[in-house]
């Protein structure tokens, strides 16, 4: 039984892993469409990446609209969240409910919905209509991670600081803050991530101005099956693994720095 | 001449539910206060409502003269333990002790060097730099103990602060937090569920029920002479026996079951329905009727031996009765025996109520 359960369990991890293992060789592939296993490897569809303003451009636009869109949803969720999850007031299901829309309506459904509201609004394929777009999608998902961190943040610890002589204000800035600042910035990065990869809605109202990555993607992979793409996304894999890693080793840096300071600091010899 | 804390008059009301009824306390400078008492009895809404986390519906607390109604828990100056300890997960031992110093506008020098002398007086020398989960429990304790003294508050609020510690650990830390009491002197409030923990740790004990204060005296004064029944049955282990005064001159009370006993009557007048209190250690086991002693007829149900003590209990007619008696006292006896108790009439204790 046992067994079976880990077999199992190495077949998903392959499962799951088998499209990177893919994608990675044909990034440095030298065939002119995407193939596999590739014929032969070079750098030339990196170098052709780099040098394409056909791509930087839409690499850019991606990442300002994510940026600005994980602070928009930032500023929303982190007091919405706050109040939906310590609060009771009239109508509270109800924003509940409405804070998880999203999710719940496909995203072809929300995208032509935004396609001709924002019509109206004269923000069709422009930064900001794309920004508060995909605002609208990343709100959920931020607030489902901060609300989870929320619930299980420990009220005792703000009475105790209170106790101790902070005001409100003070007990949330240096002690509220401080132990949800981990579960804001996983927030914040989920809100980055759902916009740097939204295609749907992108390609309904990015248009040429603000074309996204993923759409740009789309369409070069409509008509040419580009390589490209596949060193798009071994970088795009790269950063992950980046963001993944960073806060791991951030850490022990920290602990090793931290356990070199002799203890006269805490003796108060400054 | 006022008190050094004094409680006036609270009652607290949540929506229909009365969680204290017009509770009135003085308590002096230096002193040890355990509030004792069930869940839900009011010790801990009394002791929010010192802290500021709960609003009185009407009454007062003052200080030194002082009403505290109008002050934020921030602005009155109370350390607290919490019962989770309540410490800063992101700071050293050192930082959460400097914190309460940090808000009062110490500099961070000066701030961590208090901080360090606090940490030495509870015992925890060079554990500044740890963060609270790598400290133990007893530990993690005293951190949480330092910090809430470490800014000479005017009064320390202790919330069952030994409830997750092991039996052990619970003892020690019984001790050294009255070590540390005694040392600086701070005027402390302590509630607690646990009876022992109230008599081995207070000055004066205050007993909670159903939001009213059934009796606050010495520790030895509520053993020994509890005002009420509630507070005979719940501190400590007893035999309460329903019986009437027949002329409290000559101390002499009826029981429907032990008849005649001598009794002090404590005020009670004569005719009037009281509660008989003998504690379980002033109960002797014989085979035969003692002299000068009360006596009476036991049916042994159950015997369980500690070793250096033992604990009999069993029938006198329709009463339960227990006794404690010393270990080796208990060999002559097998449950489903008949035997002697007896007790010396001055063991008797008279609740009127």
């Amino acid at each position: 039984m046992n067994r079976l359960m880990r077999i199992l369990g190495v077949l998903v991890v392959i499962f799951i892993a088998a499209p990177l293992v893919i994608v990675v060789p044909m990034s440095f592939s030298d065939a002119r469409s995407l193939q596999f296993p590739p014929p032969g490897y070079w750098l030339g569809y990196y170098y052709a990446f780099f040098n394409d303003w056909g791509w930087l451009r839409p690499t850019w636009n991606s990442i300002i609209i994510a940026a600005a869109t994980m602070v928009l949803t930032m500023i929303l969720v982190v007091p919405a969240t706050f109040a939906l999850v310590r609060y009771r007031f009239y109508g509270k299901s109800v924003a509940d409910l409405m804070m998880m829309m999203p999710l719940a309506v496909p995203h072809i459904v929300m995208a032509v919905g935004y396609y001709s509201f924002l019509g109206d609004l004269r923000l069709v394929h422009t930064h900001f209509g794309v920004i508060l777009a995909h605002t609208c999608l990343a709100v959920p998902i931020a607030f489902l991670v901060l609300s989870a961190n929320l619930k299980g943040f420990d009220r005792t610890l703000e009475r105790a600081a209170q106790s101790l002589g902070a005001s409100p204000v003070r007990t949330f800035m240096h002690v509220t803050l401080p132990i949800l600042r981990p579960g804001i910035m996983i927030s914040a990065l989920f809100a980055f991530i759902q916009s740097f990869d939204e295609t749907v809605v992108a390609i309904f109202i990015s248009g040429r101005n603000a074309e996204t990555l993923p759409r740009k993607m789309f369409d070069s992979i409509r008509q040419e099956a580009d390589p490209v793409i596949a060193v798009i996304s071994t970088l795009l894999f790269a950063v992950v693994i980046l963001a993944l890693v960073a806060p791991a080793g951030w850490k022990s840096i920290r602990k090793r720095l931290r356990s070199k300071t002799p203890p006269a600091a805490i003796l108060g010899s400054q | 001449m006022n008190s050094y804390l004094e409680i006036k008059n609270i009652t607290k009301r949540f929506g229909d539910f009365t969680a204290l009824h017009e509770v009135s306390l003085a308590v002096e400078k230096g002193e040890f206060v355990t509030f004792l008492g069930p869940s839900g009895s009011g010790k801990t809404t009394t002791l929010m409502i010192i802290a500021g986390f709960e609003k009185a519906t009407s009454g007062d607390v003052l200080v030194q003269g002082q009403s505290l109604s109008g002050l934020a828990p921030y602005q009155r100056n109370i350390g607290i333990v919490f019962q989770n300890y309540a410490l800063f997960p992101h700071k050293t031992a050192a930082d959460n002790v400097y914190f309460p110093l940090q808000m009062r506008g110490y500099g961070r020098g000066e701030g961590l060097e208090k901080a360090a002398e606090m940490l030495d007086l509870v015992g925890l020398k060079g554990f500044g730099d740890r963060y609270p989960k790598e400290l133990s429990g007893g530990q993690q304790q005293r951190v949480a103990l330092a910090r809430a003294l470490v800014f000479e508050p005017s009064l320390l609020l202790l919330d069952e602060p030994l409830g997750a510690l092991d039996k052990n650990l619970r003892e020690q830390m019984q001790i050294e937090i009255k070590r540390i009491q005694r040392r600086l002197g701070v005027t402390t409030v302590f509630v607690t569920h646990d009876q022992s923990e109230a008599m081995s740790m207070s000055d004066r004990i205050v007993v909670f029920e159903q939001g009213r204060i059934q009796q606050a005296a010495s520790p030895l004064d509520v053993y020994h002479r509890p005002k009420t029944r509630f507070v005979a049955g719940f501190v400590g282990e007893s035999n309460l026996i329903p019986a009437r005064i027949t002329d409290a001159a000559a101390g002499k009370a009826d029981s429907p079951v032990l008849g005649n006993c001598e009794v002090k009557a404590n005020g009670a007048a004569d005719g009037q329905d009281v509660t008989l209190l003998i504690r379980p250690e002033h109960i002797r086991l014989s085979r035969e009727p003692v002299d000068g002693r009360k006596n009476a007829r036991m049916q042994v149900d159950t015997i369980v031996n500690y070793g250096d003590n033992a604990l009999v209990m069993g029938r006198v007619g329709d009463l339960n009765m227990r006794a404690r008696v010393l270990g080796r006292d208990v060999i002559i006896l097998e449950e489903g025996d008949e035997c002697c108790i007896s007790w010396l009439p001055e063991s008797v204790f008279v609740i009127e109520q």
